[in-house]
């Protein structure tokens, strides 16, 4: 069954029944990101789509309230309106900011503007059993109690239902401008590290199969084209390209690995002819696979790095290990877990050790 | 001391030496305090130093169910790492080593104990700096900057420790070491590292930070402005952002507080002025030169007096000395200080400064202000002696009429300094029973005996309600 609060009070309602009833629910925003994690067969699906007030907009404090269902594109309309930004959000506007954020699934500007965690300061949460829990501040500056922010950013839906969020905004650049340039990976990747060693504070810098995406923002005088690049639009797209789902027979993979190691992973991949997004300078790529077997070579890559690999979109197939080995303090992790959502309905098992067999 | 904590004192002495165990009264006494005025009762102190040293003491403490403080520098602000009830103290001053810098990555595993100045300075010449730079940089530690998420003034472009913290190396409460976060970025399942950062030694002991380290910005600019209102000062602050300029820094600085500083730094700070602003741009050249006109754009629409850049760089360490040592300048007014560090968005700025000086004035207290202006971070300062429990009453109640003040304005009860004691039974002023009683859940999930640090941040009687799951009702294969 599909579930569609309108409000707070409807949704927490919905949730307590859920519990009480012992049925099983997916949360769904925008549904960019809901192929992740271990395949589970929710009984109904909540779709937050309905929470979309925003609550309050204070542009000369720079930060913005919204409720769980916005979408990332009119958080940076009304932003824009203003002459600021979400530098952090993903590129992609139907994404709900619930939605992302439960996701961790932040932009390419992560190299200058940081993780998306970063661009939180308060959320307020409806756990499984239906209370409502609020974390953080609304000030850009905030050490006041334990950092709920933090952890619900990249929960998966699994600690509660994100149905409001204080973001930090930023003022928009005086200037910015993406640029490209096409080769051979050996030579992409040097230009790569030629661009990390000069520029300072680069927004991006991204090698894929045969080409190099850079973004420099700052003031008019600093954004200009890097030697052998040309102006080009934002780099965009399904996929590895992009931040959408990764259509009916593909799945990607977001491999994470010390910054200095991503040459040679990216250099292994260009070897290999798959098709990948490297983000250089933040340890994080982004590689299209096709089957589960191509999960587990991107992992055994990921861990010759000391790094992981996890899948954030694919089908049930392709999930069947989505994490990779179980992380440090997963006890804790249970426990944080087990007291937001007691009767364990929201995503059960969407956090799946390696080693297990699907029921 | 009870037959348990004698033993547990046994067992330390004989792991530890005489020499690192310190049960005699000038040491408790001396642990017994923080840079607070918070007093306490200290049992014992251990000082390890190593990781395993610290899994000792903790496996130790955990079979003799005895409450565990951890200390790092103690000049938190807030009683932190003060004990309330005995129990054992364990100091992490003296696991002082650095790793190896790891340029390639830009980072850095350090050991707790390790100054927070001692950070940028052992690693200037490869160009880089540790960016978070708490005003008692020069005495508090890298761990007892991760148990209050210690803020500074380049925290307002740079961030705050959480963000140069890639991981920790944690001592769980029953002596297992874990290792949260790393180089790797977004590992899977929850940020647990985000949640130890800040959690002001509730959780367990931070034994090696992997540190984010940054590149030193190509060109930087000091400047300071001088106003003849506080009101107009705080109006530029405000100006300056909304014109699209974030600066590394905007500190602020009133009339009592400039006049106590420039006699003891000599910086040549105008102390005829009602507000001082000191605003830092870096950058690269072009943006540098731009945000300097911007800040001398918007400073004279608002009636700025002077504008003062500094010429070198020695200029400009003086200026950042006046800052840095504004806190010990108190020190010629009166013998104590009592402070909040509230924040209130900064639209709010005027408004609470007015109220800070009525509420000051009303109750004949003599406050100090000097702040991290650019993010509404107050420090109001209340100069006191100790001595005069009139004084010190007036004091408190200022304090109190300041929080609730911000709170009302929008704002939170600390920006940098945690909560530790002194904030704890204010917290309900901003979060309600469901919320308190899920950061109890989470800080339990971390101590499930509550032996960590017990009786701080949460206000006394939150408790983590008896819901949760058992271990065994998660379904097969999952790991959360
Ligand atoms: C003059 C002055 C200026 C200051 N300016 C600033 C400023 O600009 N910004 C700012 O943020 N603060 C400032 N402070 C406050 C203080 O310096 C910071 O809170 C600092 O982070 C405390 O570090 P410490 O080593 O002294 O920690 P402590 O005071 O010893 O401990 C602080 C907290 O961290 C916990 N802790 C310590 N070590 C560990 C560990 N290894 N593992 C787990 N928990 C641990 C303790 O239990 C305690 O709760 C200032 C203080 C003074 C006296």
């Amino acid at each position: 069954m599909d579930l569609r609060p309108a409000g707070r009070d409807e949704l927490t309602g919905m949730l307590r029944a859920a519990t009480a009833d012992r049925r099983m629910l997916d949360i769904r925003g925008g549904g960019l990101h809901s192929r992740r994690g271990w395949p589970f067969t929710p009984d109904d699906v909540l779709h937050t789509g309905a929470l979309a007030g925003v609550v309050d907009y204070e542009p000369d404090d720079m930060t913005i309230t919204v409720e769980g269902g916005v979408t990332v594109g009119e958080v940076l309309r009304l932003a824009g309106e203003r002459g600021q930004g979400w530098p952090q959000a993903p590129s992609a506007p139907a994404a709900t900011v619930g939605g992302v954020l439960a996701a961790a699934a932040g932009g390419r500007r992560r190299l200058r503007f940081g993780p998306i965690r970063d661009s939180l300061l308060e959320v307020v949460v409806a756990t499984g059993d239906g209370r409502i829990v609020k974390g953080g501040g609304r000030t850009v500056k905030s050490v006041t109690g334990y950092d709920l922010p933090r952890l619900l950013t990249g929960s998966l839906g699994t600690l509660g239902v994100i149905v409001q969020a204080t973001l930090r905004l930023w003022p928009l650049p005086m200037a910015e401008q993406w640029f490209s340039a096409r080769g051979e990976p050996a030579g992409m990747l040097e230009m790569a590290r030629g661009l990390l060693a000069d520029l300072h504070r680069p927004t991006a810098v991204i090698v894929g199969p045969g080409s190099l995406h850079a973004c420099i923002t700052g003031v008019p005088d600093d954004v200009v084209a890097p030697a052998g690049m040309v102006e080009s639009p934002e780099p965009s797209g399904p996929g590895p390209g992009g931040d959408g789902p990764a259509g009916a027979h593909g799945g990607v993979v977001e491999i994470g690995v010390p910054p200095a190691t991503l040459p040679a992973v990216a250099r292994r991949l260009a070897d290999d002819g798959r098709a990948f997004e490297a983000w250089m300078g933040t340890g994080i790529c982004r590689a299209a696979v096709s089957a589960p077997d191509d999960v587990r070579v991107m992992r055994e890559l990921a861990m010759l790095h000391d790094g992981h690999a996890q899948v954030i979109d694919g089908d049930d197939a392709l999930r069947s290990d989505p994490f990779g080995p179980v992380p440090a303090g997963a006890d804790i992790m249970r426990r944080i877990r087990a007291s937001f959502d007691p009767a364990g309905i929201l995503c059960p098992g969407r956090f799946a050790a390696a080693e297990a067999v699907p029921a | 001391m009870t037959t348990t904590a004698g033993a547990l004192a046994d067992q330390l002495r004989h792991l530890l030496g005489p020499d690192r165990l310190l049960e005699g009264d000038l040491a408790r006494n001396l642990y017994s305090h923080d840079g607070s005025i918070v007093g306490g009762d200290c049992g014992i102190v251990a000082l390890p130093e190593t990781t395993d040293e610290v899994a000792a003491c903790m496996r130790m403490a955990h079979e003799a169910g005895v409450d565990v403080v951890p200390r790092g520098s103690g000049t938190g602000l807030t009683g932190g790492a003060v004990p309330l009830e005995g129990g054992l103290v364990i100091s992490l001053a003296r696991m002082r080593e650095m790793g190896e810098v790891d340029v390639a990555n830009s980072c850095m595993w350090v050991q707790p104990g390790v100054l927070n100045l001692d950070v940028s300075m052992a690693i200037a010449h490869l160009g880089l700096h540790y960016a978070p730079d708490p005003s008692s940089q020069q005495a508090c530690s890298i761990g007892g900057n991760v148990g209050t998420n210690a803020g500074g003034p380049h925290c307002l472009a740079y961030g705050v420790t959480v963000q140069h913290v890639l991981g920790v190396e944690m001592v769980r409460p029953d002596g297992e070491v874990v290792i949260l976060g790393g180089v790797a970025p977004d590992p899977p399942g929850y940020d647990l590292r985000g949640v130890v950062v800040g959690a002001e030694g509730t959780v367990g002991i931070v034994t090696r930070v992997l540190l984010r380290l940054t590149p030193l910005p190509p060109d930087v600019r000091t400047m300071l402005l001088d106003f003849l209102s506080v009101s107009d000062a705080s109006a530029v602050v405000q100006a300056i952002i909304a014109a699209g300029v974030i600066p590394a820094a905007l500190e602020m600085m009133d009339r009592n507080m400039t006049m106590a500083v420039e006699e003891f730094v000599h910086a040549g700070l105008p102390t005829d002025a009602a507000a001082l602003l000191l605003v830092e741009v870096d950058g690269t050249a072009a943006e540098v030169g731009t945000a300097t006109e911007v800040v001398e754009r918007v400073a004279r629409g608002h009636g700025v007096r002077t504008v003062r850049v500094a010429q070198d760089e020695e200029e400009r360490a003086l200026l950042w000395k006046a800052r840095k040592t504004a806190f010990g300048a108190v020190a010629r007014v009166k013998p104590s200080y009592y402070l909040h560090d509230c924040v209130v968005p900064r639209t709010r700025l005027v408004e609470v400064m007015e109220a800070i000086g009525e509420i000051t004035e009303r109750e004949g207290v003599m406050c100090l202000n000097v702040f991290h202006a650019g993010d509404g971070n107050l420090h109001p300062i209340i100069a006191l002696d100790r001595s005069d429990p009139d004084e010190t009453e007036r004091a408190m109640r200022a304090g109190d009429q300041i929080v609730r003040a911000c709170v009302a304005m929008g704002g939170t009860l600390s920006g940098e300094h945690g909560i530790g004691v002194e904030k704890r039974d204010y917290m309900p002023l901003v979060f309600d029973h469901d919320d308190l009683e899920a950061q109890a859940c989470v800080r339990r999930a971390f101590d499930p005996d509550g032996r960590m640090n017990p009786d701080k941040v949460l206000p006394t009687g939150t408790r983590c309600g008896e819901v949760g799951l058992a271990d065994t009702q998660v379904p097969e294969g999952t790991w959360i």
